[in-house]
């Protein structure tokens, strides 16, 4: 559920992207940050270990602009991949209004990928959320690499009968609006108030 | 010496000025526990709320974790003093914290009484602004406000020809 603040005017969504270690969540944010115009960004906060690996979480704020008197805004996040970091994750997910997956197409990942697709859906039983009606967005990223997955191999691995898809190259920006795209309309097409 | 209070605080800001004020404060802030800013008041025009907001609601509920690992639910105050400037971090209620932002250290005694002191109206206020929520927004059309949102979508994450990764 979004904050809907109606004092303040202002709707806010929260996304996240998450996905295994080095799969290319920072790298997503790190192109939206630079391809949008300032007037409708906020600054990046990259909260990362000496070896670039996020720690933490990244974090941005995006404002759309005003719909209907609310400012309309999107906050976007990402979780630390490494697995070790359960509890960061689960700290991360909470409020999120939508999920953006970005797996790793190398072919030697799937099994990371289906790992961590799991323990982001154990996350959102934890907080009272139903991950088969809820927004997520299965991003195959490093579409480059060589060998590489068949599109479709995760949802089949998952069981995953309607999930909206999308194939990027993040490092090289192709595919990442679209998937932002993607899933703020998810998001949107859901919204209501309660 | 005891400063007088605000002569009747009625709404969140007021009860955050009046700390601000009695207790000499550069800031406070209200923030939800999902990290977003509620109400700020005081010199907040330096300060990155949005940032400070999901840092401190991250670092919020991290120390929850600490707590549960040592066997407390949860810590309802976090302090962080620095060189010049010192945060005192309180939970109001279940759902949002309290940041106030200070510069003598001298004054954390009266930081943390004021912040104790205007906790329970802030609960206060917060729940009846939780139930009047929905009545509020009733002035949103929502699928009005989906086909501007969906506009809007589409004209700033704007999709260029370069972005196909499926080739």
């Amino acid at each position: 559920m979004p904050h809907l603040d109606p004092i303040e005017k202002q709707i806010v969504f929260k996304i996240v992207y998450f996905g295994p270690g080095m799969s290319g969540k920072t790298t997503n944010l790190l192109y939206i940050h630079k391809a949008l115009t300032d007037k409708y960004k906020g600054e990046m906060l990259v909260l990362d270990t000496e070896k670039e690996r996020t720690l933490f979480f990244d974090f941005f704020p995006v404002s759309l602009g005003t719909v209907q008197g609310y400012s309309l805004k999107f906050h976007l996040y990402t979780i630390p991949g490494q697995i070790f970091y359960e509890a960061s994750r689960r700290i991360i997910l909470l409020g999120a209004d939508g999920v953006v997956f970005v797996a790793d197409s190398s072919a030697d990942r799937l099994d990371d990928n289906v790992e961590m697709f799991r323990l982001m859906n154990e996350n959102l039983r934890s907080h009272d959320i139903d991950p088969s009606s809820f927004p997520v967005v299965l991003q195959y990223n490093k579409r480059d690499c060589n060998p590489k997955l068949e599109i479709g191999v995760i949802e089949r691995e998952l069981g995953l009968q309607s999930i909206p898809v999308t194939e990027s190259i993040a490092i090289e920006g192709k595919g990442v609006m679209k998937t932002l795209q993607v899933v703020s309309k998810e998001i949107i097409k859901r919204f209501q108030i309660s | 010496m005891q400063l007088p209070r605000n002569d009747d605080p009625k709404t969140i800001e007021d009860f955050l000025s009046g700390l601000v004020k009695r207790s000499e404060a550069i800031t406070a802030l209200l923030i939800s526990r999902e990290g977003i800013c509620i109400s700020k008041v005081g010199n907040v025009e330096t300060l990155n709320s949005t940032a400070l907001a999901a840092l401190v609601a991250g670092m919020f509920a991290a120390t929850k974790e600490v707590a549960n690992i040592v066997g407390e639910e949860q810590f309802s105050i976090l302090l962080q003093q620095g060189e010049k400037r010192h945060i005192h971090i309180s939970l109001i209620g279940q759902r949002s914290m309290m940041i106030v932002v200070f510069e003598d250290y001298r004054r954390i005694g009266r930081v943390r009484h004021e912040a104790r002191a205007i906790s329970p109206d802030l609960v206060r206020l917060l729940e009846s602004r939780d139930k009047s929520r929905k009545e509020d927004a009733d002035d949103i059309s929502v699928p009005e406000f989906r086909e501007y949102a969906l506009n809007l979508i589409d004209r700033i994450f704007v999709v260029g020809e370069e972005e196909d990764a499926s080739s």
